[in-house]
């Protein structure tokens, strides 16, 4: 079935045009297709059940100087991911209309409207074509990520105004949210039509955070823009540092040294295990059941102080760098990191006990703002969010990378969907996260933590323009994506970055539907998406 | 029940345990310590994000739990900034947060304070020049307190923090 067949020969079969593109590096397959065939191809890769296809990453790109005009890139995960076709189309020159696949595949939405701002590319029979980056108040024709926009331009105001989708009705009415919320929280607009009490339906306005990370990228050098990645999302700072090494040591072939790797997926759970302590109180807290809380911040204090002797970050800023890691831990480290995690797991045990005893708490999460498996797998949902509605999806299994490969992960999934399941699989991935860090400790290898360029026999190579490499890591929220394209002298041609966030943010407007509005904070903080990964 | 007081007994008090921040950046501006006057009992924050990368607000998060427990100095969050005697401002003030920190800094009863909080709130950070970015902080709101920082340490905002105050955290002295 499936599992056995390589999807290059059947696709080539269904569709004798394409044109499959011989790729050197990076574990993927890429097809080069004509833009009148895409929708096609696309249909038969969501629909046709022996593939169970999610669309992983669309990006755009602005060729020029090596070739005049833009392109398109569909990064299909089929199989939970253990195969990745990628499908491209080339505009030509002054050509800025491509065919919308979102009528086709729901999850293409915002990817769609994004490139759109971006680039100025019109996708046709999108059925939603307003502003989704730039905020109305941007000129007309400012399309930040084209080659001859300047990085640091000053940019105009012009007068506008965001249409929001409104229900019209008796006793129908809307509640403004933000962009400033009442908690210490990050921006971003809701806004509700409520009938009464519950919510009949929600609309995001985000990206008020845009800070035009992708464009700095661009002004970076392959080597230099780590510190750049660790500031997409703070809180997934060696998420996303770990994302952006991987797709440039692909680009250059460095082979990171097994120590290496170890402490990368050693580091990846520490931050994994400081953000879900803290999502569990926190989530505890929106019930105003405080007494977790109080417990899971001195518990998620003990990881950061940790992080912080070990590392001299509390985020763990400036671990990765590309080629490996910039810091190592010594034989006491690797006995004292066990003892004081396995003293937290305890810890963190009993107060699991007194969380599950409490009838009033598990009341108020059991069928709270449930995501049925349904509508996450259409928007293509990733991460704790995708588990708790069932989708058995974690990179770690399923494409390992750092030092996964040689560790078994155990999965947690649950299938309702609803904010407890979302705070069992939190519950589940503390346990896990410490039993990995135990067992690396265990196992962790000698030998060089990074690999050095010039002294590798096979040598690592300068990539050519226009050379791109693909990387996904499974961060504490989900898959993190990192597309990086070579240009002239190892600058960076361009860099697409996916934070989970962006997938799952239009997944919470089908989530909240049918609860009351003082239960949304609840499930917003179940799913604790960041704005700024969203925004970037 | 028991299950909670045996826990709370077992955990003790947890306040004050943390690390001495390291030699502190510049002290407070007497400029700004001289405004803080009324606030000295107590001090009401509204926390504005504009573009950081959340590791700022992690931080701010963390001065309440119950280690650092910013609240034993009288330093409180509000949930709008007309309840607030301070703004904290994170972030390098993007294109499309402008306004909202305007907005929210006319909003603010006078006397007020602005705290520039982290590296992207004082100068932008990494993030300056950018085509959407229209910061720092003081470009549109005059800042009196700038407390430095990829993002800085909970301990290191406390400290700036209860300096303005004009108080000192002697359980942190006593438990270091």
């Amino acid at each position: 079935m499936a599992d056995t067949e390589s999807a290059d020969d059947v696709l080539k079969a269904e569709f004798p045009p394409l044109v499959q593109i011989e790729r050197t590096r990076g574990d993927f397959i890429q097809f080069l297709v004509q833009k009148e065939l895409l929708p096609a191809v696309v249909q038969y890769l969501h629909t046709h059940p022996r593939w169970h296809s999610r669309l992983a990453l669309l990006w755009a790109v602005d060729d020029r100087p090596m070739r005049e005009g833009a392109s398109l890139h569909y990064l299909f995960a089929l199989d939970n991911a253990r195969q990745w076709v990628v499908l491209s189309v080339e505009l030509e020159g002054a050509d800025r209309l491509f065919p919308s696949i979102t009528p086709h595949l729901h999850a293409a939405q915002w990817y769609e409207r994004e490139i759109r701002d971006m680039f100025g590319l019109i996708p046709i029979g999108h059925p939603d074509l307003r502003r989704l980056v730039r905020h109305e108040q941007w000129p007309k024709g400012t399309h930040p990520l084209q080659k001859r926009f300047p990085w640091n331009k000053v940019i105009g105001r012009q007068q506008g105004e965001y249409s929001f989708l409104h229900i019209e009705g008796e006793g129908v009415f809307e509640v403004p949210v933000g962009p400033i919320h009442a908690g210490i929280i990050e921006p971003g607009h809701f806004r509700f039509s409520v009938a009464g009490e519950p919510i009949m339906q929600l609309e995001l306005r985000h990206f008020w955070k845009h800070r035009g990370v992708e464009k700095l990228f661009e002004q970076r050098i392959l080597t230099d823009a780590v510190p750049l990645a660790e500031r997409v999302s703070g809180d997934t700072t060696v998420g996303h540092s770990l994302a952006y090494c991987q797709a440039v040591e692909t680009l250059t072939g460095l082979e990171v040294p097994r120590r290496g790797r170890f402490l990368r997926s050693l580091f990846l759970e520490l931050e994994r295990l400081h953000n879900h302590l803290g999502d569990v109180g926190a989530i505890c807290n929106d019930t105003a059941y405080s007494l977790p809380h109080a417990h899971c911040g001195r518990l998620k204090e003990q990881v950061m102080q940790l992080n912080d002797r070990l590392s001299g970050s509390r985020f763990l800023r400036g671990v990765n760098r590309v080629g490996g890691v910039t810091v190592d831990l010594t034989p006491d480290c690797m006995t004292e990191i066990p003892k004081e995690l396995g003293r937290l797991d305890e810890d963190f045990s009993e107060l699991e006990s007194i969380i599950a005893a409490n009838s009033s708490l598990i009341d108020r999460l059991e069928t709270t703002g449930v995501l049925t498996a349904r509508t996450a797998r259409d928007h293509a949902v990733v991460g704790v969010v995708g588990r708790a509605s069932g989708l058995d999806y974690d990179l770690r299994r399923d494409r390992p990378f750092a030092a996964y490969g040689e560790l078994a992960v155990k999965v947690a999934t649950y299938h309702y969907g609803d904010v407890r399941a979302r705070m069992r699989v939190r519950v589940d991935e503390i346990h896990e996260s410490i039993r990995l860090i135990k067992r690396l400790c265990a196992t962790m290898p000698a030998g060089p933590i990074a690999a050095e360029p010039g002294l590798d026999s096979k040598g690592p190579k300068t990539p050519k323009a226009g050379e791109w490499a693909l990387s996904a890591v499974e961060g504490w929220r989900g898959e993190i994506l990192y597309m990086v394209m070579a240009g002239e002298n190892e600058t960076i041609h361009r860099c697409k970055v996916r934070d989970p966030s962006f997938v799952n943010w239009p997944a919470i407007q089908w989530a909240v539907v049918g609860n009351i509005i003082p239960d949304f904070p609840l499930i917003n903080k179940s799913f604790n998406l960041s704005y700024a990964g969203n925004d970037l | 029940m028991f299950r909670i007081i045996k826990k709370s007994l077992k955990t003790g008090v947890v306040t004050g345990r943390y690390p001495q921040s390291a030699a502190l950046q510049e002290s407070i501006d007497p400029a700004a310590a001289e405004k803080a006057k009324p606030f000295r009992q107590s001090l009401v924050i509204r926390e504005v994000d504009t573009g950081s990368c959340n590791a700022c607000e992690m931080e701010m998060n963390a001065l309440m739990n119950p280690v650092y427990d910013a609240e034993r100095f009288g330093i409180r969050i509000a949930a709008s900034p007309r309840h607030a005697d301070a703004l904290v401002v994170t972030g390098p003030v993007t294109v499309n947060m402008e306004r909202a920190l305007k907005d929210a800094y006319k909003q603010t009863p006078d006397p007020k304070i602005v705290i520039a909080l982290g590296d992207c709130a004082i100068t932008c950070g990494l993030f300056k020049g950018s085509y959407a970015v229209t910061g720092p902080v003081d470009r549109h709101v005059p800042v009196d307190v700038r407390i430095p920082g990829c993002p800085p340490r909970p301990a290191e905002i406390l400290k700036a923090l209860t300096e303005l105050c004009g108080k000192h955290d002697r359980r942190q002295a006593a438990g270091s």
